[in-house]
């Protein structure tokens, strides 16, 4: 770790992207890991093909989540905001960000999001924690792609008729 | 690292404490059993069958192949719902984006680099 009077960073190892840096405050902590990680407490987000990012581990250089903006969903957490949740000391009112982890397959048709199992992370103290909502609406499968012309023309009234 | 198994027997109506958290054996109805936990509001509760299904999407997720490819032919992200991104969180994630941005060494689709990041190799 250096200080070099602006920021301080903290050097990363990755299996996937070798050695690099990263501001030692863009780090994330998850007090209780994730489930089935729970030691592993320390991440950074890293920029991918867009909507992506990297959920990067800082203690185990083989673990790393491809992780989506849960906004991108809509409203679907309204009502179960973990306020109050010890592990993000989240309070009503604190900026947060739910992190949304995808299992990403050879195929694309075949990668899916964990609706089930979201990440909330406290924008104000960089804390997050893994949440299971016991909700049938809520899959852990959710598939992310699906073909162009399988989506009826009616829907989805605010596009704006760009389709990537 | 062995846990034990601590097994006690109870009758419906009565309880246990775990640390705070307080079980209660509401009622038996044949296989069935009720139980009744109150606990503090920040305690996560699971049936262990969804708890396992967590942890094997976690596992596999983990694990996963690199085919992220957001711009893939013919295909459209699904996101379930025409409605406008909730404010509040769509702004949390692009503040806690780290500015670093890296080429995957392995199988990964190439990221376009923003800025020239040393020591990065191939």
């Amino acid at each position: 770790m250096s200080s070099t009077g602006d920021t301080e960073v903290v050097t990363v190892k990755s299996t996937r992207f070798g050695e690099f840096t990263v501001p030692k405050d863009s780090l994330i902590h998850f007090p209780s890991g994730l489930i089935g990680f729970p030691r592993a407490k320390s991440f950074v987000i890293l920029e991918h093909k867009p909507p992506f990012s990297w959920l990067h581990s800082i203690e185990d250089p083989n673990l790393a989540f491809v992780v989506i903006d849960g906004a991108e969903f809509g409203p679907i957490y309204e009502g179960k905001i973990p306020y109050g949740d010890r592990d993000t000391e989240l309070e009503a009112g604190d900026d947060y960000a739910i992190l949304i982890v995808v299992t990403a397959r050879p195929d694309p048709l075949q990668t899916t999001a964990n609706l089930k199992a979201p990440l909330f992370v406290n924008v104000r103290n960089k804390k997050g924690v893994q949440i299971i909502f016991d909700d049938a609406r809520l899959s852990t499968r959710h598939q992310l792609w699906e073909k162009k012309e399988d989506i009826p023309t009616s829907e989805a009234s605010d596009d704006t008729g760009e389709k990537k | 690292m062995s846990q034990g198994l601590l097994i006690l027997t109870r009758k419906p109506g009565e309880s246990i404490y775990i640390g705070d958290i307080k079980v209660t054996v509401v009622e038996v109805k044949g296989p069935q059993i009720r139980l009744g936990i109150k606990a503090p509001k920040e305690v996560r509760i699971y049936r262990e069958e969804i708890y396992l299904q967590i942890l094997e999407e976690n596992r596999l997720a983990a694990e996963g192949g690199m085919s992220t490819n957001a711009v893939v032919e013919g295909l459209t992200p699904n996101f379930g719902s025409s409605q406008p991104a909730n404010a509040k969180a769509s702004g949390g994630l692009s503040k806690l984006k780290s500015s670093t941005s890296l080429t995957p060494k392995s199988d990964g689709p190439i990221i376009r680099k923003k800025g020239t990041n040393g020591g990065s190799n191939e």
